[in-house]
C-alpha cells in the first residue's frame, strides 16, 4: 500500500515536470505560433478601444519585426522593405480606418528552413467593418520568414501566395 | 406501454457496448466522409453568379479527380488559402492553351468560345496568355464587374480540390 503511494506521487511529480518543462521551456514552434498570436491580437482593433490600450498595442507591433521586414502585398497595394518603426506607423494609419478589425491567423506550416530562419505557410483572415461602414471579410494565403534574433523570433517577410494568376 | 418504453430507448438509449461500438463507427464515418470525402461549402461572394447564389450551400466532391482530369466548362473547387478557404471557379482553358479575352467574349486558341452559362454583360479585355504545364485557367461566371476586381486566372493543378457535387 506504501509502495503504491510512492509509486503515485512519482508519477505525478514525472507529470507535473513534464508540464513545467513544457510551459517554461517552449519548442521553437511555440514560439513561432506565439508571436503570430500576438501580432494578430496586437492588430486587431475592437469597437471603442481605449487610448491607452492603442497605444500599448501599436508600441508593441515593431516589437515582433526584424531590422527590415519585406512585404509582398499586392492586393493591398503594399509592398516593400520597411523598419519597425514604419510598420508600426502603417499600422496606425490601417487601424484608424477600421472602427473594428480582427485578424486571424490558422493552419500555420512550420518548416525550419536553416538555423534561426524559419518558413511559415498559413492562412490570414481579416474582419471587421471600415469607418465608412463597410465590411471586410478576406482570408489569404501567406508565406512568412522569421528570423531569430537574440532568443526570439521576429518576422522578416510577408507575401501574399499567388493563387491565380491572371 | 411498448410504444413508450421504445421511444424512451430511442431517445435515451442505455449505453450498452454495441451502442457505443455503433456510435463511435457514425462518428468516424461521418468525420472520414464530412472531413475528407465530401466537404460542406458555404458559398461567399458573388463572382460565380447566377449558377451559385451568394449565401448557398454545397458540398464539394473531392474523390472527383481521383482518377480523372478537370475538363473545360466545369465547375472546380480551388484551395485558396489553408484547407478550408476554396473559390469556386469555371475551367475556361487547359494547360498549353491560349486565353484571352476580346469585348467580353472568351477566345481560346483564337477560337471564340460559346458560354451559356454567362448571364450578365461583361467588357473584358485580357491579352492573349498561354497556360502553364499542371495549370488550369479559371474564371467566375459573374463577369459583370471590372476585370481588376475580379479573382480569377491560373491556377495549378495541385490546387484544384474537388467539384461542387450539384
Amino acid at each position: 500500500m506504501v509502495r503504491l503511494k510512492y509509486i503515485i506521487i512519482g508519477a505525478l511529480v514525472v507529470v507535473i515536470g513534464i508540464l513545467a518543462a513544457i510551459y517554461f521551456f517552449p519548442s521553437e514552434e511555440k514560439k513561432i505560433r506565439k508571436q503570430f498570436r500576438l501580432l494578430a491580437e496586437w492588430v486587431s482593433k475592437d469597437p471603442g478601444e481605449n487610448t491607452f490600450t492603442m497605444a500599448y498595442k501599436i508600441k508593441n507591433i515593431g516589437t515582433l519585426f526584424d531590422g527590415t521586414c519585406e512585404f509582398k502585398i499586392p492586393v493591398y497595394s503594399f509592398s516593400g522593405s520597411y523598419t519597425p518603426e514604419e510598420i508600426s506607423s502603417y499600422a496606425v494609419q490601417g487601424r484608424l480606418s477600421f472602427s473594428q478589425l480582427y485578424l486571424k491567423f490558422y493552419d500555420l506550416d512550420i518548416v525550419f528552413q536553416e538555423k534561426g530562419i524559419a518558413k511559415v505557410t498559413l492562412t490570414a483572415k481579416l474582419t471587421g467593418k471600415s469607418n465608412v461602414g463597410e465590411y471586410i471579410d478576406e482570408a489569404h494565403e501567406l508565406e512568412s520568414l522569421l528570423k531569430k534574433v537574440e532568443k526570439r523570433w521576429l518576422f522578416s517577410k510577408f507575401e501574399v501566395v499567388e493563387v491565380l494568376k491572371k | 406501454m411498448a410504444l413508450n418504453k421504445k421511444m424512451r430507448q430511442f431517445f435515451f438509449p442505455s449505453l450498452t457496448p454495441k451502442f457505443l461500438i455503433r456510435v463511435s463507427a457514425v462518428a468516424l464515418f461521418a468525420y472520414l466522409f464530412f472531413g475528407h470525402i465530401c466537404t460542406p461549402l458555404l458559398i461567399k461572394g458573388k463572382s460565380m453568379e447566377p449558377t451559385y447564389q451568394n449565401g448557398s450551400f454545397n458540398f464539394c466532391w473531392k474523390w472527383r479527380y481521383l482518377f480523372l482530369k478537370p475538363k473545360r466548362c466545369e465547375v472546380v473547387a480551388v484551395r485558396f488559402a489553408g484547407s478550408k478557404v476554396m473559390l469556386l471557379k469555371r475551367v475556361v482553358a487547359l494547360e498549353g492553351e491560349r486565353v484571352e479575352f476580346r469585348q467580353g467574349k472568351l477566345f481560346v486558341d483564337a477560337k471564340e468560345m460559346d458560354e451559356p452559362y454567362v448571364h450578365y454583360p461583361c467588357h473584358w479585355n485580357l491579352p492573349p496568355r498561354k497556360v502553364e504545364k499542371d495549370c488550369l485557367y479559371v474564371v467566375g461566371d459573374n463577369r459583370n464587374m471590372p476585370i481588376e476586381n475580379h479573382f480569377f486566372g491560373q491556377a495549378s493543378m495541385k490546387r484544384i480540390v474537388g467539384v461542387p457535387l450539384w
